[in-house]
């Protein structure tokens, strides 16, 4: 973009152009599914293997346009509830979506491209995949950077609709097996089903509200608390909508799904399961719970102002007690497991449930931990899983704890990657996880969460028990005769990803402050202009701090 | 029998110094200047941590030449550059302010209590420089550069793996060293703390081959764990007490709490301010060596000897001297403290002088040497003297080091021998004459020979002992003279045996026995591969005397321990104020009470030294004290230089008579205190641990662990027909999880009304 572009988007001061102007990374990412998709089916295997840098460069792209239009006036002019909560969240979510394009890679319809190279088969516009795979790979990715975005309920929904459609077919794709299939049936209905949930939970909303505009609904739901109370059907709208959430968080009640899709998919797959529907459900509970006052409002009440007084009681409890029950569930279930998808699929329940904490402890601390902790847990859960996908075993994906045993020997450096990012799940310093942990707990404890928090170090003490097998297992088992056969994939990405990873989680803590104050940033107001949004978190961090 | 005097002149002590008015806080420290136009002091603590890494980087790699050491040598010649500039800057003529340099935030933390008011605890990643800060910096990097190039020769046997890990550790060392000196709270000490305690670890247990060194690395550890344990307590009752750990903001909650008579940040009992001058002294006895937990450093010379030079003579173990002078502000307000630590300080010096005098492995008498230095110095800060005990730090630190590195080129010549009766008349063996001279030079100012540097150090702590009043003191001061008699002997019975006399050398047996094997001392002795015909050996020993790096590094410390008493000179012969003596003064070390007080008495007519005619305390002192020291050297040079016999009888005639036969046993069986301890502490622990042990496998983990692990399965199985993999169940199962949880809010709202 050029100066006159510019100078036009912040003549014509609408919603909707400054609306366009924030989406811009979002319809960069629709062109390329477009072009990824077209380029997929090509009869030249070049352009057919080009997908996945297609993929990552757009991705680059939308990142650099990020960056730009949050800089831009267009934050200010936007009347978005949380105008600057893409900022950060556009960026974490296309540069985690670039090192998932790494795992990814080659790995969809390697079989079938080693056979057509080979010879044995025709080329087949009809069977190929990668293409479809990595369109519905970004349109996924777009969907969940329009979450942060919503302006309404109807555009929330579509989003949240948007980013989770494409994922039950990539499920489905992620490798030729019926296990894969079985899982994307699951993963479809239940999510349908959480859908209706959260579909049903919006409709109570606009209709004890009146309005679908969040900033509007905000308003009346202060109303309404200021004099006498917030309505039962606002009340139960919300815990039904949050509940519905819960199925992208793979949080209680909603966490059934997760064990049996994260182990049907490919494990690449896997590994986009694990966190782009997590930064969905985040950013969708911020919203939400937003408009019941979580992140601190006031309105003209008689000619006084009259602040928020936060969530109602309700709907703390509720979110209080799925969180436990969360993190519990989680870590319990995977404690018993020795496949290491599933083991993870558990394990990112529980994280899931640290999740919670901050959106519990609120504004203005819970927030930026939250959002810091996200970007960590997308580094470690990638990392993991990008080891797993730089293996195999007789052609087969590598999955039980057994055919790890003993890695260093044989690949130190997966060995060693594999254990900094289980290191850094269980929370030991001087790891990402560590100061993620840290802020979130000491978040809940500045909100007086002190139960909250003894629980979550209960369960940070029992996920050490399996997060431990998975740095003992590769660094002292011994390798066996089983393990022989266990050896890297052609494709050196997904080791380049689970490196990358590794030192990522080492780097970060050096400049955990510079991410913590762009999370932070992200919840306040536009610092170009003082819109009407600047009431927002800003006041309510000043208000709680005196 | 001392210690029943010890204990009556405690009382005495007590008794004077309840009536006299209470100790305050005579000096106020003022408040530090933030200095962020000196960030470029954080490069001391960069230069380390990239030699450390790039160390590790060496190993990656699988360098076999002497690059990790070269990188280590000059990341802290480098080092010590700036640490000078950083002095120059600061140090403004006379005086020296202090500064704190904010690097980063480190830890902040803030929450609300029940109250609703909020609490925090800071700890930034911030540097504080005044004056003791730089003394110390000055000395630990500049020897640290020195012991290093010296070591790039000692250690050339290892090249290889051997070698990475040892300048790795080395660089570790000096890293966690600069933050323990240079941190600006409490926090950044105890992480140094640890770190320098981490490094002594992996370089005592460098031949992690041999038990013998995996042992001394590992008592080393524990030992030091016990004094880690009050370091953090205390560290914990400062913060509950005075609400932060930054020494510039305690330091003004300090002088706030003495002037308005100390209810300002009284959030504490008394009893708990009462008790963090003690925990502080648990965590600096056990980093120093002091009696009770002096038992880890002579074992501790299993290292390589550049490290018993650097970590266990020279730098790591005045940790502890350095933390009683930067926290004295908190020992001056508790009475008893001081006195505490000069009884526990000349009771180490005197136990471990007398043990020193019966050992045979000259690297142990000088280990046993080091223990009875910091006594000293301890000693000093107890008395008052916090520029004593610095001096006896700064010139111990050059002669120590010296003595150690002579040690380690015997060593390394003479195939890993260290017993001084199988070693005689190196000063005669070709190769050998930098070492004996240099070592002679590391003896005297070891021994306080008038006008040495150790003279000047040693006289100035017990001269302040003498000049106070106070009984218990005097006692103390006498106590330090007969160990500075028993200190001269010592050292020179050292040099008469290892250099005088008829040449005699033979190489350790035992480390020349198997080929393969380390010397008893970390060295891979060079003569394995021609000398490997078993026990023999000794007939074609040939020794080989140190080369350039030994000799240059061991020249350039000797003149360095000389030098060191120059500030003496200056002070004496040309009216100057004595340099470490400023450099003390403006720091939080500052003795308040004590350094007025011993100014005042300098020239009491009636003092404990009268009857040697000269009214001034510190000259007078002075005499004596070189007197018991010539002595003792007299002494040494009877038994051990013009008649070696004698001193074999005379341990015979002792040993013969019951009423005597005790004292040498308990001197060479170092006063029993490591028996002691098996039977105390380490017995009934193995018990303890066993029942322990057994208890955890049958009622813990067979009866709790196992059963409280069943539970999950139990709930597992109850759950699992929700687990199976059927789409209706999940989904009825999600279904009646809204529904329930639904259910539970309109139960809430109910109740809420």
């Amino acid at each position: 973009m050029n100066e006159p572009m510019l100078a036009l988007a912040s003549a014509i001061p609408s919603d909707m152009s400054s609306k366009l102007t924030l989406i811009a990374p979002e319809i960069l990412l629709f062109a390329g599914a477009v072009a990824v998709a077209l380029l997929g089916i090509s009869r030249r295997a070049s352009l057919r293997h080009a997908v996945p840098l297609v993929t990552a460069l757009f991705l680059a792209a939308s990142m650099v346009v990020t960056a730009w239009v949050y800089r831009s006036d267009a934050t200010a002019s936007s009347g978005l509830m949380l105008p600057m909560l893409g900022g950060y969240a556009k960026l974490m979510i296309a540069g985690i979506g670039i090192l998932l394009v790494m795992v990814a890679g080659s790995s969809i319809d390697r079989r079938l491209e080693e056979a057509f190279e080979s010879g044995r088969a025709e080329f087949d516009p009809i069977r190929v995949m990668r293409g479809e795979f990595f369109a519905f790979f970004l349109l996924s990715l777009a969907g969940t950077m329009l979450v942060s975005n919503a302006s309404d309920l109807i555009w929330l929904f579509l989003a949240l609709e948007l980013s989770s459609l494409p994922t039950y077919v990539m499920v489905a794709v992620s490798r030729g097996k019926r296990k894969a299939q079985e899982a994307s049936m699951k993963y479809f209905f239940l999510g349908a089903l959480s859908a209706a949930t959260f579909l049903y939970g919006f409709a109570l909303l606009y209709g004890a509200t009146g309005t679908l505009v969040f900033s509007e609904m905000r308003d009346v739901l202060a109303m309404q608390a200021a004099t006498g109370g917030v309505s039962t059907l606002a009340i139960v709208g919300g815990v039904m909508a949050i509940l519905g959430i819960c199925f992208k968080l793979a949080a209680v009640p909603m966490h059934f799904y997760a064990p049996d899709v994260y182990e049907g998919a490919g494990v690449a797959t896997t590994a986009f399961l694990g966190f782009i529907p997590k930064i969905a459900g985040v950013l969708a509970l911020i919203l939400l719970l937003s408009i019941f006052g979580w992140s601190g409002h006031s309105i003209q009440v008689d000619g006084q102002l009259v602040s928020s007084a936060g969530l109602p009681a309700p709907i703390t409890a509720v979110l209080w007690m799925v969180a436990v029950l969360t993190m519990t569930l989680g870590n319990v279930g995977a404690i018993l497991q020795r496949n290491v998808k599933r083991m993870l699929a558990y394990s990112s329940i529980a994280q899931s449930g640290y999740l919670l904490i901050g959106i519990i402890a609120g504004p203005p601390a819970g927030f930026e931990s939250l959002l810091f902790y996200l970007l960590g847990y997308g580094l470690m859960n990638t990392g993991l899983l990008a080891v797993l996908a730089s293996l195999e075993r007789h052609g087969e994906e590598v999955e039980t704890l057994e055919d790890l045993a003993g890695l260093r020997v044989r690949h130190p450096w997966l060995a060693w990657s594999m254990a900094i990012c289980a290191i850094s799940l269980i929370g030991i310093p001087p790891l990402v996880g560590f100061f993620g942990k840290l802020a979130l707990f000491g978040a809940a404890i500045e909100n007086s969460q002190m139960a909250l928090v003894v629980i979550a170090a209960v369960n940070t003490a029992i996920s050490a028990y399996y997060y431990l097998q998975l740095v003992g297992v590769p660094m002292l088992g011994q390798p066996n005769a089983r393990t022989q056969a266990v050896q890297l994939v052609p494709d050196p990405w997904p080791r380049r990803a689970a490196l990358f990873c590794a030192a990522s989680i080492l780097i970060l803590p050096f400049v955990a402050e510079r991410i913590y104050s762009a999370a932070a940033a992200s919840g306040k107001a536009p610092t170009s202009a003082k819109g009407e949004a600047s009431a927002s978190v800003e006041a309510a961090a000043r208000a709680s701090a005196q | 029998m001392i210690l029943s005097i010890a204990s009556a002149a405690i009382t005495s002590a007590v008794l004077s110094s309840s009536s006299a008015d209470p100790i305050a806080v005579a000096t106020l420290i003022k408040p530090a200047i933030a200095s962020p136009e000196l960030a470029w002091a954080g490069l001391i603590l960069c230069f380390p941590a990239l030699a450390a890494v790039l160390c590790a980087v060496c190993g990656a790699m699988r360098v076999k030449s002497k690059l990790p050491g070269m990188i280590t040598a000059i990341a802290l010649i480098a080092a010590f550059v700036t640490t000078l500039s950083l002095y120059l800057t600061c140090h403004d003529g006379a005086t020296t302010t202090a500064r704190t340099i904010h690097l980063f935030d480190w830890i902040t933390f803030a929450w609300r209590g029940e109250s609703g008011d909020w609490t925090n605890f800071l700890a930034p990643f911030t540097l504080y420089v005044d004056s003791l800060t730089l003394l110390w910096m000055l000395f630990v990097t500049g020897l640290g550069s020195l012991i290093t190039i010296y070591a790039t020769e000692y250690m050339e046997e290892d090249q290889g793996k051997g070698y990475v890990r040892f300048f790795g550790g080395i660089s570790v060392f000096l890293f966690a060293m600069g933050t323990l000196v240079l941190g600006g709270n409490l926090l950044l000490l105890y992480l140094g703390w640890e770190g320098v305690g981490l490094a002594s670890y992996l370089l005592v247990g460098y031949n992690y081959d041999r038990p013998s060194a995996v042992a001394a690395a590992k008592k080393a550890f524990i030992v030091n764990r016990v004094g880690d344990l009050g370091l953090a307590f205390g560290i914990f009752l400062i913060w509950l007490n005075y609400g932060t750990i930054e020494y510039d903001a305690l330091f003004q909650a300090l002088a706030d709490t003495t002037s308005s008579a100390g209810t300002t940040a009284a959030n504490a009992s008394e009893w708990s301010k009462a008790a963090i001058p003690y925990l502080l002294m648990l965590g600096a006895f056990g980093k120093s060596a002091q009696f009770p937990l002096h038992v880890w450093l002579p074992d501790a010379m299993e290292g390589p000897t550049p490290v018993s030079a650097l970590i266990h003579a020279a730098t790591m173990v005045t940790a502890g001297v350095y933390l009683i002078a930067r926290t004295y502000p908190l020992f001056e307000l508790q009475p008893l403290a001081l006195p505490v630590v000069a009884c526990i300080g000349c009771f180490s010096a005197l136990l471990a002088a007398s043990i020193g005098m019966a050992q045979y492995d000259i690297k142990r008498v000088m280990a046993y040497s080091t223990i009875s230095q910091l006594g000293y110095m301890f000693l000093g800060l107890g008395v008052g003297s916090t520029f004593g005990a610095s001096y006896h730090v700064f010139t111990h630190a050059f002669f120590k080091a010296l003595l150690f590195l002579c040690c380690g080129a015997i060593m390394h010549g003479m195939g890993g021998q260290l017993d001084l009766r199988k070693l005689s008349g190196l000063r005669h063996v070709k190769g050998f004459r930098v070492t004996s001279w240099t070592l002679l030079i590391g003896c005297i100012c070891l021994s306080g020979f008038p006008f040495s540097s150790g003279f000047y150090s040693k006289d100035t702590i017990i001269g302040a002992a003498f000049a106070s009043d106070d009984p218990l003191f005097i006692f103390l001061g006498w106590v330090a003279i007969v160990t500075a008699g028993m200190t001269a002997y010592y050292a020179f019975r050292v040099w008469f045996r290892v250099c005088c006399g008829e040449v005699l050398y033979e190489p350790d047996l035992a480390a020349h026995a198997a080929p393969t094997a380390n010397d008893a001392h970390g060295h891979v002795a060079p003569h394995d591969s021609a000398n490997s015909q078993g026990g023999h050996a000794a007939h074609d020993f040939h020794p080989h005397g140190p080369r350039f790096a030994i000799n240059g590094v061991l020249l350039v410390i000797a003149v360095g321990a000389i030098l060191a008493a120059l500030p003496s000179y200056l002070a004496e012969f040309a009216h100057q104020q004595n340099w470490i003596q400023s450099m003390v003064t403006d720091s939080s070390a500052v003795a308040g009470a004590g350094s007025s007080a011993h100014d005042a008495h300098a020239e009491h007519a009636n003092h404990a030294l009268s009857f040697t005619g000269i009214s001034d305390i510190h000259t007078a002192t002075s005499v004596v004290a070189s007197a018991v020291g010539i002595l003792g050297i007299c002494i040494a040079a009877f038994f051990h230089l013009t008649n070696r016999k004698a001193a074999d009888r005379l341990r015979h005639a002792l040993l013969s008579n019951a009423l005597t036969r005790w004292l040498p046993l308990a001197m060479e069986n170092k006063w029993y205190v490591d028996e002691i301890y098996h039977v105390v502490l380490r017995l009934p622990a193995w018990a303890i641990g066993h029942v322990l042990h057994f208890s955890d496998a049958h009622v813990i983990d067979g009866f709790l662990v196992n059963g409280t692990a069943r539970i999950p399965l139990h709930v597992a199985r109850v759950f699992q027909p929700l687990y199976n993999g059927a789409l209706q169940g999940y989904a009825s199962t999600m279904a009646g999880g809204v529904a329930l949880i639904s259910a539970w809010v309109f139960w809430i709202w109910l109740q809420a009304g």
